[in-house]
């Protein structure tokens, strides 16, 4: 049942026999293949011939750049745990170098997927402080936009990342242009406590927004920031003058990467926000400025709201008390000053 | 940018399209979430200068979206995103030409978009992207940009004129152009000052400058696109006003759809939006009509420019333009002349070595000659070249088409300066209107009347026809001197004297007083009774009473006291018909300078003038007589074309699917065999009319007829005899049925019958 004429027509199709008609050119068989044309060339798509195995150094970089352009997630986390091991390994394996790793690797701070992310944060870990160092105004900028992104389980995870730049290299990542005030004023922004001055009367609700702000967050978003304020506001000791320092300083050309780069001779002008705080009264001076009030206010907020949160503000606010304590605020013609002068 | 597949739960979480609708309804609530966002692009940002050449797809989507956001929400925090503009101008004007294109182009989206929220103002925005245009490598950006800046010249001058801008803008593109003559930028000066000149948004002088500028480039394709402006532009202008006047929306017919369709908010307010269109054309139509002079017209100092023009791409040996583009500066040269009469001398002398028939596209040169001839170029310019234009053209052992081409051309120059022909030559080329050809003996036919007209004496006598040698004989008709200039008249002035005089006859004749009679208390009376009379507008009424005296041809006995020189001229006027038409003249132009022509007159005037046009078009001998002249009903200002030359010959080499679209012309389209009713009533069907009653009846279902046909015949006398006399009552009123009729019969009948029956019994 069920067959119907054309189902029949379509069977007998099959045992039909071509009819031939005098004067005309022999039908084409169905699995006919045109060979007329001719080529110079022929160009194979996937084509991975070769009679000895893939040496190490280019299966760095292949798992390089599939943990860094590959469209699947599964195949990112794996690269970046083939990495990981590599790098942990003695002696690590590393043939292109940290700064070119982690300009490839960066940017998966703000990757969607979660295994991932972890998996950055392990391959970060491995990788050798003193080199990790001059990536760090890369770094911080990732960093800011990771911990900004929309999605609350990458600006979550971006703290760890950071966390882990302040591990490596604390020293430069407060004095680099932009790293003390851009990230402040990122953190201020991540946890809702405005810096502008709203209009005088008029209190927003503290937890409006797209979705409440959970405690856990919070007090790691703050213990992170306590960290950095530490890092930033801690008193600097001068190293004792040694007695070649002034031969030095005249004739051995500098180590760092950049030297002069509070000269800015090459870049484009630096307003405040990008500006290099390259000492702690300066830091003082600014974050005086532009973050005392938000702050202190951000943190007499959570503390009255307890829990782990709370108990993170208490902390923030003895490192506060501690870096700020001996700033006195009319400390002398600051800069900004002149500028507005101007 | 293939985008990266989301999970669904991040989805949820990293949903710009949500984020941003909740910031646009409610921006004071969610301005934390803003301000992670405007701190989420200020990274992004660093991120992308960092290496904007490199940057890998995923850091371009991030950056791409978070300036979509900001640009939707800018207007909600002004404060916060006062940089943002900058921010993207900076962007665009640095790296237009390394950018991803998807991230280019949402730039330049949202540049446009903030300026449509009004965060930025034209002049930035068209400052930015102008130059990014002109210097763009990439097509689709120049293609995108343009409609960009067009769009936004055009929003911005829709309610009003914005003068500053345009100023800038023109500005601009004067500069752009006079900067650099060699390079091909400014052709797009050109292309945005044609477009707006299209539209009507620019229309001064201004830009007619920029293109004047344009045309003295060096670079060709500037050049041809800015002469190509001021030969085709203003006909471009004409044909988008009409294109756009045409369309119009019937208000019936949208109100029609609305009751059967289902009721929907959409079609409300399509609905809505057709009254509004409808009531905006009504408004445009009682407007004034905007005073567009042509772009010739608004030149500042067009003899200077024809002069460079000339100098700079005919006549200097060193430039390599091509044949093409010099014929179209030729034409633009010779229009300018012709139209504002200007004089260079070595312009005709520089024709002379391209009048030969093997020459390339030589009639659109002969086309161009003619229309650079006007009435004050000197004579002893333009023999030569119609000498030389006979010699190489116009003989018995060239083609026919080479000498009709040639007679036509020497026609179109002398109907401009016919003191350019001598005796000899005039006689000679006469002859050819014994071709055997059809095409030369036109084009010599129309040489013969157009001497006939301007100059008879140098034709034979046998040639001159009677009107000329009427004219020669009564002295009225002279060849002009050179530099003479016509007498001015209004068109249609004579029938609008002519008409006046009626009226008053008429209303004189209805008051049982003589037709020619006058004076002017009578004429005061005219006025009380006569609320349409024009008169009540004139200020000399008694100097119209008085040109009106002594026009009557009709001459009556009783007629009070007409001047005696005026009756002379008309009795002159009896005996020569010549001398007739002297004084009509004279006549004619006395009601101008005499009276004041009120609104009024002039609104008669131009019915007049319409109405004679049309018995002109009507009338089988004017039109015989206008197609021989067909420089007749061309105006002045238009230019010559190559065709105007070739025309009879086009006539006569038709193919045959020509002579099929001609024959064709204005027939119902036929796309099959059918007869004419078959046709017509598809056309009724498709546009979606009902059918006649006729054919209702015609095809009313037999079955139904059948108890009709029965009844009738059961019908008793008197039923017949009503039926039979509502008959003739409808016919009387046009076959329309009454609504109560039939009743009103019966009770007719009724009554009819007593009176019958009472007859009967006396």
């Amino acid at each position: 049942m069920g067959s119907s004429a054309r189902k029949k027509a379509e069977k007998k199709k099959d045992f039909q026999k071509p009819k031939y008609k005098v004067g005309k050119a022999k039908p084409k068989a169905s699995n006919f293949t045109d060979t007329s044309f001719k080529s110079k060339a022929i160009v194979m798509n996937q084509q991975s011939l070769s009679t000895i195995a893939p040496d190490v150094v280019q299966q760095f970089k292949h798992n390089l750049s599939l943990a860094s352009s590959s469209r699947s997630d599964k195949q990112r986390r794996d690269a970046l745990a083939y990495l990981t091991s590599q790098l942990s390994s003695h002696p690590p394996v590393n043939p292109v170098g940290t700064n070119i790793l982690l300009s490839k690797l960066l940017p998966l701070i703000s990757d969607s997927s979660t295994p991932v992310r972890s998996q950055l944060l392990k391959l970060l870990r491995t990788l050798p402080e003193d080199e990790a160092k001059h990536s760090t105004e890369q770094a911080i900028m990732f960093i800011r936009a990771g911990m900004t992104h929309l999605s609350a389980d990458i600006s979550g995870d971006s703290l760890g990342v950071m966390e882990w730049l302040l591990d490596v290299a604390e020293d430069e990542l407060v004095t680099i242009p932009g790293g003390w005030v851009k990230t402040l004023s990122t953190f201020c922004v991540t946890m809702g406590w405005s810096l502008s001055s709203a209009a005088p009367g008029w209190t927003s609700a503290p937890r409006t927004g797209l979705r409440a702000k959970d405690a856990q967050t919070l007090a790691r978003q703050i213990s992170t920031l306590s960290r950095f304020l530490q890092a930033g506001l801690k008193s600097e000791t001068a190293a004792a003058p040694g007695p070649e320092e002034y031969w030095d300083n005249l004739y051995r050309l500098p180590r760092s990467s950049n030297a002069f780069e509070y000269l800015n001779l090459l870049g484009s002008r630096r307003d405040e926000e990008g500006e290099m705080y390259p000492n702690r009264e300066a830091r003082q001076q600014v974050f005086y400025r532009r973050f005392f009030d938000p702050v202190t206010k951000g943190i007499e907020k959570v503390k009255k709201e307890g829990g782990a949160a709370g108990r993170a503000a208490v902390g923030l606010d003895q490192v506060l008390k501690d870096g700020m304590g001996d700033y006195a605020a009319s400390a002398g013609m600051d800069a900004q000053d002149l500028l507005n002068l101007w | 940018m293939v985008k990266r597949k989301v999970a669904a739960l991040e989805k949820i979480d990293a949903d710009f399209a949500s984020l941003q609708y909740k910031i646009r309804r409610d921006p004071k609530s969610y301005k934390d979430d803003f301000l992670k966002q405007w701190e989420q692009y200020e990274a992004q940002r660093e991120i992308f200068f960092m290496s904007p050449t490199t940057a890998a797809a995923d850091s371009v989507e991030s950056f791409h979206n978070m300036i979509d956001l900001i640009a939707h929400v800018a207007d909600c925090y002004p404060e916060e995103t006062q940089t943002f503009p900058d921010d993207l101008k900076a962007i665009v004007s640095q790296n237009h030409e390394t950018l991803h294109h998807e991230l280019r182009d949402k730039v330049v989206g949202s540049l446009v978009l903030l300026r449509r929220k009004e965060v930025i103002d034209s002049t930035s925005l068209l400052t930015t992207l102008f130059p990014i245009l002109v210097s763009s490598r990439s097509k689709s950006m120049r293609e995108m940009l343009f409609q960009k800046i067009l769009s936004d010249m055009r929003n911005s001058n829709s309610k009003s004129t914005n003068h500053p801008l345009n100023r800038t803008i023109q500005a601009v593109l004067y500069n752009l152009v006079t900067a650099d003559r060699a390079s091909p930028r400014a052709i797009w000066a050109i292309k945005l000052t044609r477009e707006l000149w299209k539209r009507q948004v620019w229309t001064d002088a201004k830009p007619v400058d920029v293109m004047k500028e344009a045309c003295l480039a060096d670079n060709e394709k500037v050049i041809i696109g800015a002469v190509r402006f001021f030969l085709g532009g203003d006909k471009e202008r004409e044909e988008l006003e009409d294109e756009s006047s045409d369309e119009e929306i019937d208000l019936a017919k949208v109100k029609h759809q609305i009751t059967i369709n289902k009721k929907s908010r959409k079609q409300k307010e399509a609905y809505k939006k057709a009254v509004d269109k409808v009531k905006r054309q009504e408004k445009k139509k009682s407007k004034p009509h905007p005073l567009n002079f042509s772009a010739l017209h608004l030149l500042h100092d067009p003899q200077e420019f024809a002069d460079q023009l000339f100098t700079k791409h005919l006549q200097s040996t060193k430039n390599k333009l091509s044949l093409d583009t010099k014929l179209l500066v030729l034409q633009l040269i010779t229009r300018l002349v012709g139209l504002h009469k200007l004089t260079i001398v070595p312009l005709y002398s520089w024709f002379i070595k391209y009048l030969t028939p093997k020459q390339q596209s030589v009639t659109s040169i002969l086309a161009s000659l003619a229309q650079g001839v006007h009435n004050l170029v000197p004579p002893d310019a333009l023999e030569p070249l119609i000498q030389k234009i006979a010699n190489e053209f116009v003989s018995e052992a060239s083609a026919s088409e080479v000498a009709a081409v040639g007679l036509n051309a020497i026609r179109e120059i002398c109907s401009r300066q016919s003191l350019a022909m001598t005796e000899t030559l005039l006689q000679d080329l006469v002859q050819y209107r014994k071709s055997k050809d059809k095409g030369v003996m036109m084009a010599a036919k129309g040489l013969l009347s157009l001497y006939r007209e301007v100059g008879a004496e140098m034709l034979k006598k046998r040639d001159r026809g009677k009107d000329a040698a009427m004219g020669l004989s009564s002295g009225l008709m002279k060849q002009r001197k050179f530099g003479e200039e016509e007498v001015g008249g209004i068109e249609g002035l004579d029938l609008l004297a002519k008409w006046k005089e009626e009226q008053r006859k008429r209303k004189r004749a209805e008051k049982g007083l003589p037709e020619d009679g006058s004076d002017a208390s009578d004429d005061e009376k005219d006025k009380d009774e006569d609320g349409f009379n024009s008169d009540e507008w004139e200020v000399g009424s008694e100097d119209s009473s008085d040109s009106g005296e002594w026009i009557n041809v009709e001459h009556s006995s009783d007629e009070d006291e007409p001047a005696p020189k005026k009756r002379k001229g008309e009795e002159d006027g009896d005996e020569d018909n010549a001398e007739d038409e002297a004084a009509e003249l004279e006549r004619m132009t006395k009601l101008a300078t005499t009276t004041i022509l009120t609104p009024a007159d002039l609104a008669k005037l131009q019915e007049l003038r319409a109405a004679a046009s049309v018995q002109k078009a009507m009338g089988g001998k004017f039109r015989k007589r206008q197609q021989q002249n067909p420089d007749g009903p061309t105006h002045a200002d238009d230019g010559l074309t190559a065709e105007n030359i070739e025309a009879p010959i086009r006539l006569r080499k038709l193919t045959k699917e020509e002579k099929v679209a001609l024959a064709k012309e204005g027939k119902p389209d036929r796309d099959e065999h059918k007869s004419t009713q078959a046709i017509r009533k598809s056309k009724k069907d498709a546009a979606g009319k009902s059918t006649s009653n006729r054919e209702k009846q015609r095809k009313k279902n037999f079955l139904m007829t059948l108890g009709k046909a029965k009844s009738k015949q059961k019908r008793s006398l008197i039923e017949t005899r009503k039926v039979l006399k509502g008959h003739v009552e409808r016919s009387t009123r046009g076959g329309r049925r009454r609504n109560d009729q039939e009743r009103e019969i019966d009770k007719f009948d009724v009554e009819q019958i007593k009176q019958h029956v009472a007859s009967v019994k006396l």
